[in-house]
């Protein structure tokens, strides 16, 4: 069985108008892991999120991509492999739902090719995997942020992608939509780097969670081993405390100051 | 007619619809004017005399080809740049396109009067000097987003625009009408060469929009987005902004400035088609060659014994209509 990680990065660093954003990260993601990127706002991820999408350079160590340097692959190779479902603030123009996710399409096809039957039925399929099946010719617009993001979900997995990214794929979406689109993608069963907020859900749904902090991976490892007390109360700087979850075998964490005030 | 009811009839009648309007503003603007010719003579069925033989072939027939090629090249434009900034306002005016052919033409006239004749080169490359200048400032600003480009097209716009009043301040007032004659728009130039220089730049334009119809319907989410999908952004908006460039720089060359058309009617298709690439495209060249054609015509005959500028007319009503759409969404 091939070991090849998908993701390396070797004492990977990034420079962004001379302050330093990322420091000497070193990791490797099998195929097949879900991770979660954890850590404070300003931490780095998305910054690493945009390292993988080749938006950011490194200012020095390397990226592989399945064995071969990130840098290798052009624009449209990578995203024939690499999703990414971001956060997106309303476009101004309107598109149907079925427009947006047909353009999942777009590294699979050439210029001249249109939609064949099969592609249609792919976005059906696409699209009842996220529950959207009877909104296809709705307009995307005026779906609501938690749609929206479901939908952009639906054009990754028409992206068939080895490697999926989500940038924090549950802010605007209520309790049951959280849960569903982590259940989905674990569903996918690709490889996923999620930069996650809730670190309860990234508990229940990551098979492994580096957590950022000022830019240096403080922790790598299972939920158990990442989501520690003193580690998080040191990090998050707010008191917490962990204990079990009661719906699974994993840690919960809960945050918050005794007086309440 | 609204989006919903148009969305109730099946794509054929839909085409028949547009094809019978098309027909019908064609065939208003070979027979209206000043020497009017029957329906029959159009189609063949009565002999024309010599003088409706000459003014059917040598000026409406041509002028008939450069308002539908005008209106369509500038629609085609208005919609890509529309898309590709994500900017609802864009269209070749933002970019100081129409600014610099301004310039261009008043320099051949008033500067170099005894280059008169070469009034439409000087537009042309006034207007891609324009572009030049916008695209050389925009991305040497060190955050090269699309808003520096857009911000330097508006300023780039009246820079140049003040050259313009400037030199016609200082010029002698017949030179300066004829320029600002020009400004107003006008397809009473038209000749079958006008047609061919600008058709293959409009044809060019066109199916490069269609084949690139994906990637233009994602850069209307993000550019972040698109480039997650594969999608080169920069090169792809860069050939886009050339292409339009190009198309409008030959249009106002030879017609003048024709306000409105590029912002009005991508809105308007919008409205009635939706927005995906090719029913904007195919959309915006069929409407803006139907709209310039019937507001071509409408100019010949408004006024006895004189043509009221196009580009006038074309601002008036487009000015008309984004006040009824601002009364509609405030209404909505």
């Amino acid at each position: 069985m091939d070991q090849t990680p998908v993701i390396e990065f070797q004492h990977v660093q990034l420079h962004i108008d001379q302050q330093q954003i990322l420091m000497a990260l070193t990791f490797a993601i099998q195929a097949g892991q879900f991770v979660g990127l954890l850590g404070p706002n300003g931490a780095g991820k998305t910054s690493l999120l945009r390292l993988l999408q080749k938006e950011y350079q490194p200012s020095s160590g390397q990226i592989k991509f399945q064995g071969q340097p990130l840098n290798r692959f052009g624009q449209s190779e990578l995203a024939a492999k690499v999703a990414l479902v971001s956060q997106l603030s309303g476009p101004l123009f309107d598109l149907t739902v079925a427009d947006v996710v047909l353009m999942g399409l777009i590294p699979h096809k050439a210029l001249w090719q249109t939609n064949t039957e099969q592609d249609l039925q792919q976005l059906k399929q696409s699209l009842e995997l996220v529950g959207l099946a009877d909104k296809e010719r709705h307009s995307f617009a005026h779906l609501s942020g938690g749609e929206q993001q479901r939908v952009l979900l639906a054009r990754a997995v028409m992206q068939k992608p080895l490697l999926l990214l989500l940038d924090e794929p549950t802010n605007h979406l209520d309790l049951y939509y959280q849960h569903q689109v982590l259940r989905i993608a674990r569903a996918l069963k690709v490889t996923v780097i999620a930069s996650i907020h809730d670190l309860n859900l990234a508990s229940r749904y990551c098979d492994r969670l580096l957590l950022l902090s000022k830019g240096q991976l403080v922790a790598d490892g299972t939920a158990e081993q990442v989501l520690t007390q003193n580690l998080l109360t040191e990090v998050f700087r707010i008191p917490c405390l962990i204990d079990q979850n009661p719906f699974g075998d994993c840690p919960r964490v809960s945050f918050g100051y005794k007086d309440n005030v | 007619m609204s989006k919903a009811l148009l969305a109730t009839l099946p794509l054929p009648v839909r085409l028949l619809l547009a094809l019978v309007l098309l027909l019908l503003v064609c065939f208003c603007a070979l027979s209206t004017g000043s020497v009017p010719i029957a329906t029959s003579g159009l189609l063949g069925l009565a002999p024309l005399n010599e003088m409706q033989e000459t003014v059917l072939w040598q000026l409406r027939f041509p002028r008939l080809l450069l308002s539908l090629l005008a209106g369509a090249g500038l629609a085609l434009c208005g919609a890509l740049l529309q898309n590709a900034s994500r900017n609802p306002l864009a269209d070749p005016y933002l970019f100081g396109i129409v600014s610099g052919a301004a310039l261009g033409a008043t320099i051949a006239t008033i500067v170099l009067p005894q280059w008169q004749l070469l009034t439409p080169l000087f537009a042309f490359f006034g207007a891609l000097l324009a572009v030049f200048l916008v695209l050389f400032i925009g991305a040497s600003s060190r955050w090269q987003r699309l808003e520096s480009l857009l911000l330097c097209g508006v300023a780039v716009s009246f820079m140049l625009s003040a050259i313009t009043t400037t030199l016609l301040y200082l010029s002698e007032p017949f030179a300066a009408n004829r320029v600002m004659f020009w400004l107003m728009g006008s397809l009473s130039q038209a000749s079958l060469t006008h047609v061919a220089l600008i058709s293959p730049l409009v044809f060019i334009t066109l199916l490069l929009g269609l084949l690139y119809r994906r990637q233009l319907d994602a850069l209307v989410l993000s550019d972040e987005s698109a480039r997650s999908l594969g999608v080169n952004v920069r090169p792809l908006r860069l050939v886009i902004l050339l292409l339009c460039a190009a198309v409008s720089a030959a249009i106002v060359a030879f017609c003048g400035g024709i306000a409105f058309v590029g912002l009005m009617i991508p809105h308007l298709v919008r409205s009635l088609f939706g927005l995906s690439s090719v029913a904007l495209l195919l959309g915006s060249v069929w409407l803006g060659a139907v709209f310039l054609t019937g507001v071509d015509t409408l100019s010949r005959i408004l006024l006895p014994d004189q043509e009221l500028p196009i580009g006038v007319l074309t601002s008036a009503i487009g000015s008309l209509f984004f006040l009824s759409m601002l009364f509609k969404y405030r209404r909505g």
